[in-house]
């Protein structure tokens, strides 16, 4: 059965396409990320399923209930805001109450739930307290909170931890993935932060320019992106001209460099100009003199991120970097020295021009 | 040279108080002196024991009353509208609310009269008439109030924070906009009073009891009452902003307290 459905949704302000042929099964209790740069469309999509946006084409449907044309208080939906809003004239306990309130429930049903509410959140002493009383983390709590209390079918959420300093950004990151979880809520989560998609998501839809470019698992995101687009945008990547050699063997040519790619080149012809992606983390010295993808490089620079160490290596006039674990116990090598790296072939990725 | 601007500046706010005191001071000692060669509060007691000024004076508390209301009513929404859907609208509307400033109210009262004393819109009688007259000479307080009000506040994710809630316009207003701008209205709220308690033309031409044609007609009669009147109307005016002030604290405070 299908959950939340967007599909061929468009939207259009006055002749400019900032979202297009949008289609998106979301299955029940999934937590789906809309990951891409600024403008992209990730607060669009969102709003048009909020209902806050009608869009130009295409329908949304909710639990087989077309919803495209509904106002946003006619569906069952909650949103969280990168702005909290929290009413200013209402208590922690007003807020979250607000939506109970407006569909009549009894004073004491609702004093249940917003208690029960209070305590999903952890903050069962601060229902008397104003929003101002909060810090960001706090009020952004009770913000997800307000919006569970009604029981919504789906839980939007629009950059909602963008406000936040980077410490709390990261628990409270943590801690909207376990209630999302724990109450088994469907929840889509829109970001231009790649490891906060990366680190909370079931699926993500990486979006570009108004379109998807590509939907799947952290993981298949990272490892296996589809274009060009999202191997730049997800994690980290080196890349580089390059051409092709031998198309059935998968073998490329980089300033004269072989490298063999796994992926295949197959649909090419020798001597195509293609690019070639290799992630950091995929380079490695060469411990032994392996048959494929051994290259000569110059070591430029080596920076320390702490668990990482960076290295800047120089493969003909090419730089790349590489990322390898701190070892405290092993030297690592001089700058200026000249050392043989390697990769895998799943590693070498093959790019459009 | 730092000790000498502070000088200036103590300087320049004496001379503004005494410009602003000195005459009302001026008016009150008049006031006292009804009784030859005594100062007394003869010219009150003559004031009170007039029965007209009672009634012209709670004639325009309620004209004043009833003036704020429909303000509220028809200005709230509308600076809410215009800032949530057409915001490039502001400055039009912004300009609008100023008209008021420009023409004189001699020339609106008989534009008044003139629309509205002949079928099918004869309501010059009706004293709504007066309170929607001075519903528009209150408008570039009232509306520029609230409008700044609503600045204070992110209007339209409060709006749509709402709206995903299930709430309706209605809801929307009453429990989330007007709780949230209640100090702006009560500001726009006193000048308004203030306004319409003092209001000489549209009163007289529409020939409605009210306080400020009754002081008219005491300064052709007497001497010494007028005076009194003006002090009573001031403090009254000044009680009013203080009890709005009270009021308004309550809820300033959490409002001042944001993020
Ligand atoms: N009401 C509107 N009228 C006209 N253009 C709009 C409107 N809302 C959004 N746009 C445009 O649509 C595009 C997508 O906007 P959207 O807010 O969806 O981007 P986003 O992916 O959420 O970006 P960000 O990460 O900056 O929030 C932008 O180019 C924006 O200028
Ligand atoms: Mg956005």
């Amino acid at each position: 059965m299908t959950h939340l459905t967007l599909s061929n949704v468009s939207k259009q302000y006055s002749g400019t396409t900032v979202v297009k042929d949008f289609d998106l099964d979301v299955k029940k209790g999934e937590f789906v990320s809309f990951l891409g740069p600024s403008g992209c469309g990730k607060t669009t999509t969102l709003r048009m399923i909020a209902g806050f946006e009608i869009p130009s084409a295409g329908r949304v449907t909710l639990d087989d209930v077309d919803i495209t044309d509904k106002l946003p208080n006619q569906r069952n939906v909650g949103m969280v805001f990168q702005a909290y809003a929290l009413f200013p004239n209402m208590t922690v306990a007003q807020n979250i109450g607000f939506g109970l309130r407006i569909r009549k429930e009894s004073e004491s049903a609702i004093k249940e739930r917003v208690s029960e509410m209070l305590a999903l959140i952890n903050l069962e002493e601060k229902g008397n307290s104003y929003p101002f009383q909060l810090s960001g983390g706090q009020q952004q709590r009770v913000a997800l909170a307000r919006a569970l209390a009604n029981r919504p079918q789906v839980l939007l959420l629009d950059e909602p931890l963008s406000a936040l300093d980077a410490k709390i950004r990261v628990s409270l990151r943590a801690e909207i993935r376990s209630i999302q979880k724990k109450l088994g809520i469907t929840a889509i989560f829109v970001t231009h932060d790649q490891e906060e998609a990366l680190s909370i998501s079931d699926r993500i839809v990486v979006m570009y320019e108004g379109k998807i470019e590509q939907v799947g698992t952290p993981f298949e995101v990272y490892n296996f992106p589809n274009t060009r687009f999202v191997a730049n945008f997800v994690g980290s990547l080196n890349t580089a001209d390059a051409e092709v050699v031998d198309p059935v063997k998968g073998l490329l040519s980089m300033d004269g460099f072989h490298f063999e790619s796994a992926e295949g080149t197959k649909d090419r012809k020798k001597g195509d100009k293609i690019k070639i992606a290799i992630r950091p983390e995929r380079f490695g010295f060469a411990s032994e003199q392996k048959k494929a993808n051994v290259v000569d490089s110059t070591i430029e620079n080596i920076t320390f991120l702490g668990s990482v160490v960076r290295i800047q290596v120089k493969i003909g006039n090419t730089k790349f970097n590489m990322d390898t674990f701190n070892n405290p116990f092993l030297e690592l090598p001089k700058i200026g020295a000249m050392e043989q790296v390697t990769c895998s072939r799943e590693a070498v990725l093959v790019l459009d021009e | 040279m730092k000790r000498g601007g502070i000088v200036w500046s103590w300087l320049w706010m004496i001379v503004g108080i005494l410009y602003f005191f000195l005459p009302l001071l001026a008016t009150f000692m008049f006031s006292l002196k009804a009784i030859k060669g005594i100062y007394s509060f003869k010219s009150y007691e003559n004031l009170f024991a007039d029965p007209k000024f009672l009634t012209s004076f709670s004639s325009s508390v309620i004209w004043a009353i009833l003036t704020i209301l429909l303000g509220i009513i028809i200005f709230v929404p509308t600076a809410y509208w215009v800032r949530l859907k057409v915001p490039q609208l502001r400055p039009i509307v912004e300009l609008l609310s100023l008209i008021p400033f420009v023409v004189p109210a001699i020339v609106y009262v008989f534009g008044l009269v003139r629309t509205y004393s002949h079928p099918p819109l004869l309501i010059v009688n009706s004293p709504g008439l007066l309170v929607a007259g001075y519903t528009v000479l209150s408008m570039p307080y009232m509306y520029r109030a609230i409008d700044t009000g609503l600045r204070a506040i992110d209007v339209q994710t409060l709006t749509e924070a709402a709206q995903s809630l299930g709430a309706g316009w209605g809801t929307i207003l009453f429990k989330v906009i007007f709780p949230n701008i209640r100090v702006a209205i009560l500001s726009g709220a006193f000048l308004s009073f203030a306004i319409v308690l003092g209001e000489y033309t549209l009163a007289q031409y529409l020939a409605k009891p009210a306080f400020g044609p009754y002081i008219g007609l005491l300064i052709q009669n007497k001497a010494y009452e007028p005076a009194a009147a003006t002090i009573i109307s001031f403090a009254l005016t000044w009680a009013a902003m203080g009890i709005l002030e009270l009021v308004g604290r309550g809820k300033q405070v959490q409002l001042v307290g944001g993020h």
